[in-house]
């Protein structure tokens, strides 16, 4: 879905935001800031969108205690803070802006997680990306390794083009915050599917095989649970170029959340699930099959994993059929495997045998 | 001097032993009950008898005791330590100086019962006994008496098979402090004994930090054998009150007592004899006892058989009636009772820890088994105290610490008895003493304290004792569980002040300038937000005119006007007078004030200003405030109108007892149970519930 940057709309919503809270002191009323709530139970599937989205479930912050009067009093410097960035042309950081704030008196953060979350909330009551705010996380964006070509605006405001396989070394192309097609543009591919890695150790390894190559494919290290950047682009790609793509990821369930934020959208972000998540992708391993099929080095499942895996039964985003088999499977078998487990069976069993097998399953290779 | 009383005990001991044994001899085989059983403990219980004479002898001659203690190791290798002690007592005149420190037989009247510290150990005697066997030497005593010119200079020591004091290089000399000027009066007495010095619980420091915060109106100095200056300033210029010696009462008198009392009166008839030496005996009882005990009221006291005392006794105790009928006695007098009082707990305590919450409680004197006693009970809580061990218990007998044998003690008993988990403290199971930033102090005050031993550091059971002492404490918990809730609820109420005050108006300034729109007016949001009646209280001292300064305000933030009745406590029983109350108002009841507040309008507030004249700095640091009216008010308590009548109720008891202690004990007719504890043992404080 492509987004356009409009400044001036920005601001319009975030008036919103302060005339909610202005209205209500008017009417004799404590201000208040509504907005959905942030949880499982209130995200919903969007069928036009085809992916998971914020219900209707609204919560209203009023200003009846000191926290959440504060909250509110926060909320205003951050709107103030925005405009002058817009105005100004310049962007901060998450961390710069909580630096920032120590100079807003009262309405100083009173730690890092705060100026996070409230950058969200603000995110999800105007249904804008904190890209539009001009504010930046710290998280590191991907690599990416294999014959894709874009052009991206450097800071000295040039296009540049680089190919992800000729023009960078063997750690790839690292990707900006920013991946918006005011930053980025997709210029030319010759892949036929994009393969998100979990760990750093398997996409080196794919590198090092020469797997993109081979088997005509952009490699992208997702680097754990994948920045916004990282799932911007995978489903910038897959929807501008129409390329499938599959996820190659530990066997645990903190690596079926990952699949799903990637698929289906992250329960934070289900606001703007739409430009991140790309409902087409499929998860290629590690399996709860897999685990025993390949005979992997496991490890027994902690008490948390099995929590975690509790509450993804009753996860919407997991609620079709082959994911509750899986699910049950891994709680049958109480064992979890790392991608690297493979390696069990020798360095090059993952893109001789393993890999290969997996794509021809899917009908890639 | 003091030390006269507690040589009875040990009179009767050795009178009773007929045949004269060695004096060392008798040391050695009782070391253990006079305190010299150990070399850490031998300093304490030398320093214990020097401080107590000292203290003692300040009381009888009303001055404001000044005592300087000081402990110098002389030989590590063999244990040897000076012990010096220095008062600003009357001094001991020339010729009885032999007497104080050297006699043991040195005896008083047996039947004169009053509180006194000594009731422990034998006296500074022991000590030069104790220096005399493990060193050889004498101890040296200057003492000066105030008018003459020179001091008296002498060496003490003890002719052991004669039981003999033997003074020598005895002169008189000019007594020079530091500072070159003359010393007014006092004694200083120094000593060398085997010992040991040792810190914690149990050790010299302890004993005077205990001894100070008991005794407020001291000021003791500690010098320790680093050379390091401990210092406890006083903070009372009120000396304890002049107790009255009283007659033993028939219910707490012994057979070997009663028998020697017989033995010794001259008076001839033995109705005479029991109105004249007992306390709670009038004309008809005394006429009642002996016809109970079968004995004709002209018997003449020195010529009873031993069972005529024995009936005597039984008639005493209610074993021998007339017509199945307990002769009823009087109560003894309490007047002869020195509390410390609540107030002087409290400055004493808060001068050694550092703390923000006291409560402090002296119950009513009461009777046990004729004895009149006083239980006074203090609890201090806060951050200056360690969170995760035991609390600190501190126990006294008549202003004397007791440092040994906790757990034995009938007064640790009454604090373990008590579930501290209710009242904000950590206890396991709810038994045990309690573990929090807190110490708990008790003081028995009583004319006869009953020790478990002969060592007297812990008391023996006493159903009375023990029920008052746990009554108290219960107070003491409520007050401390209202301490920490109204802690929260201030918490909480200044948060919402902060709201209101500084959040909301910057909400209002912040959003109205990014608009562009003129900032609103924020009544109506801070009725909202508020939604209640506030009180908030300040209870300041004020050091420009030494007065306590009280400030009450009344928000109304609801949307109704409100009326109320504002009632507040105040130390009137300590002495206070409310000064510059420019909203007059009335006194409800003993210690409490209340004030009307017609109308609030919504958005109102009412401010009500007093000071307190008549009270020193940290005597009054936190006003309770209580309100009647039908909205609840936040930071303010709803009137327990029960609790009002009771006050009043035990402020007419109190002033007509007041009136009848007048009247002296013989023409009262109140009457007495054998073994019941009479008197009003009710008691109801502001912090609430019968006791």
């Amino acid at each position: 879905m492509a987004r356009v940057n409009d400044p001036e709309l920005t601001k319009a919503r975030l008036h919103l935001v302060v005339e909610e809270m202005y209205d209500r002191i008017v009417k004799g009323e404590p201000p208040t800031m509504t907005l959905p709530v942030r949880t499982k139970n209130n995200i919903g599937f969007d069928k036009k969108l085809g992916v998971y989205k914020y219900g209707k479930k609204r919560s209203t912050r009023d200003a009846t205690s000191l926290g959440s009067a504060k909250n509110l009093l926060r909320a205003l410097h951050v709107v103030e803070f925005i405009e002058e960035m817009i105005e100004a042309g310049k962007s901060s950081t998450l961390r710069e802006m909580y630096y920032i704030s120590e100079g807003w008196g009262l309405g100083k953060f009173g730690g890092q997680n705060e100026s996070n979350n409230l950058a969200e909330d603000l995110e999800v009551v105007t249904s804008c990306l904190r890209e539009d705010f001009k504010l930046r996380p710290e998280e590191d964006g991907a690599r990416m390794i294999g014959n894709v070509t874009l052009n991206e605006l450097n800071r000295r405001g040039q296009w540049m083009t680089i190919n992800a396989r000729d023009d960078v070394g063997d750690s790839g192309y690292g990707l900006p915050y920013n991946v918006e097609i005011e930053k980025i543009q997709l210029k030319e591919h010759d892949v036929k599917f994009l393969m998100a890695i979990e760990t750093g150790g398997m996409f080196d390894r794919l590198v090092e095989n020469g797997f993109d190559e081979e088997y005509d494919c952009g490699l992208i290290h997702l680097k754990g649970q994948p920045a916004r950047s990282t799932r911007r682009i995978i489903k910038r790609m897959n929807e501008e170029w129409d390329l499938p793509v599959v996820v190659f990821l530990d066997g645990d369930p903190w690596s079926f959340r990952i699949f799903a934020s990637i698929a289906y959208g992250a329960i934070k972000t289900a606001h703007i699930s739409e430009y991140l998540a790309t409902p087409s992708a499929s998860y290629l391993g590690i399996t709860s099959d897999d685990i025993l099929a390949y005979d992997l080095p496991s490890d027994d499942l902690s008490k948390k994993d099995i929590e975690a895996l509790n509450a993804e039964l009753t996860d919407p985003r997991f609620a079709d059929g082959w994911w509750q088999d899986q699910i049950n499977m891994m709680l049958e078998i109480g064992k979890k495997a790392e991608q690297q487990s493979l390696a069990k069976y020798g360095l090059d069993f993952v893109t001789d045998t393993y890999l290969p097998e997996k794509l021809e399953e899917m009908g890639l290779a | 001097m003091g030390g006269v009383n507690r040589m009875a005990g040990i009179a009767d001991k050795m009178a009773s032993n007929q045949k004269q044994i060695a004096i060392s001899e008798f040391f050695e085989k009782n070391k253990h009950f006079l305190g010299f059983d150990s070399l850490p403990r031998s300093i304490i219980t030398a320093v214990k008898e020097a401080v107590d004479n000292s203290l003692d002898a300040c009381e009888e001659a009303r001055i404001l005791p000044e005592i300087v203690v000081k402990i110098t190791k002389i030989d590590t290798k063999k244990d040897i330590l000076e012990l010096q002690t220095e008062d600003n007592g009357p001094g001991i005149p020339q010729k009885s100086i032999e007497k104080v420190f050297g006699q043991l037989l040195f005896g008083s009247r047996f039947h004169a019962i009053r509180q006194s510290r000594g009731q422990q150990g034998i006296g500074i005697t022991g000590v030069v006994m104790y220096s005399q066997l493990t060193t050889g030497k004498p101890t040296h005593v200057l003492s000066k008496i105030s008018g003459e010119p020179t001091a008296v200079s002498v060496n003490i020591g003890l002719d052991t098979r004669k039981n003999k004091a033997v003074k020598s290089e005895q002169t008189r000399i000019i007594w020079e402090r530091e500072d070159m000027s003359l010393k007014e009066h006092g004694v200083q007495v120094t000593t060398r004994m085997k010992a040991k010095y040792q810190r914690g619980r149990q050790s010299v420091f302890q004993y005077l930090r205990m001894t100070s915060i008991v005794n407020p109106h001291a000021e003791i100095t500690f010098v320790d054998p680093d050379g390091e200056r401990f210092h406890w300033p006083r903070v009372t210029e009120r000396l304890p009150t002049k107790v009255d010696a009283i007659k033993p009462h028939p219910h707490g008198i012994e057979l070997g007592q009663l028998q020697r009392m017989c033995r010794e009166t001259s008076d001839s008839r033995i109705s005479v004899f029991l109105r004249q030496n007992f306390s709670g005996v009038s004309m008809r009882a005394a006429k009642e006892l002996c016809e109970a005990a079968e004995l004709s009221v002209s018997t003449k006291p020195k010529s009873m058989k031993p069972d005529d005392v024995r009936a005597l006794l039984e008639a005493f105790q209610g074993e021998r009636t007339i017509g199945g009928k307990v002769i009823k006695l009087l109560s003894p007098p309490t007047n002869c009772l020195s509390p410390i009082e609540e107030m002087l707990i409290k400055k004493g305590l808060s001068k050694t820890i550092d703390s923000k919450f006291i409560a402090t409680m002296t119950r009513a004197p009461t009777v046990s088994h004729g004895n009149p006693f006083q239980v006074e009970v203090g609890l201090i809580f806060g951050d200056g105290m360690s969170a995760d061990k035991h609390v600190e218990v501190l126990r006294f007998a008549n202003r004397v610490p007791l440092m040994y044998q906790q757990g034995g003690c009938l007064l640790t008993k009454a604090i373990e008895s008590v579930d501290w988990r209710q009242y904000g403290l950590e206890q396991a199971g709810g038994k045990g003493v309690p573990k929090g930033p807190a110490a708990i102090l008790v003081h028995l005050a009583s004319t006869n304290v009953q020790f478990t031993s002969e060592a007297k550091e812990a008391l023996s059971d006493n159903e009375f004792v023990f029920e008052e002492t746990r009554k108290a404490m219960l107070e003491m918990g409520r007050g401390l569980r209202k301490h920490l809730e109204k802690k929260k609820k201030m918490a909480k109420t200044r948060e919402k002040f902060e709201l209101i005050n500084d959040i909301l108006p910057a909400i209002a300034a912040k959003s109205a300038a990014i608009l562009e729109r003129p900032v609103p007016d924020l009544a109506g949001s801070i009725t909202k937000i508020m939604s209640a009646v506030i009180c908030n209280e300040t209870t300041t001292w004020n050091k420009e005119t030494k007065q306590t300064d009280v400030s009450v305000t009344l928000f109304n933030y609801t949307t109704r006007a409100r009326s109320y009745s504002l009632l507040v406590n105040w130390p009137e029983k300590s002495g206070a007078e409310i000064v510059e109350n420019e909203r007059g108002g009335r006194k409800e009841a003993m210690g409490i004030w209340g004030w009307k507040i017609e109308t609030l309008e919504p958005g109102e507030q009412a401010v009500l200003e007093y000071s307190l004249s008549g009270l020193e700095k940290g005597d009054w640091t936190e006003t309770e405030v209580f309100f009647r009216g039908s909205q609840d008010v936040i930071g303010a308590t709803k009137l327990d109108e029960k609790m009002l009548v009771e006050i009043r109720r035990q402020e007419e008891v109190l002033t007509q007892s007041e009136e009848t202690s007048v009247e002296s004990e013989t023409n009262s007719e109140s009457s007495f149970e054998p073994g019941v504890v009479e008197g009003d043992s009710a008691q109801t404080t502001l912090f609430g519930g019968d006791v």
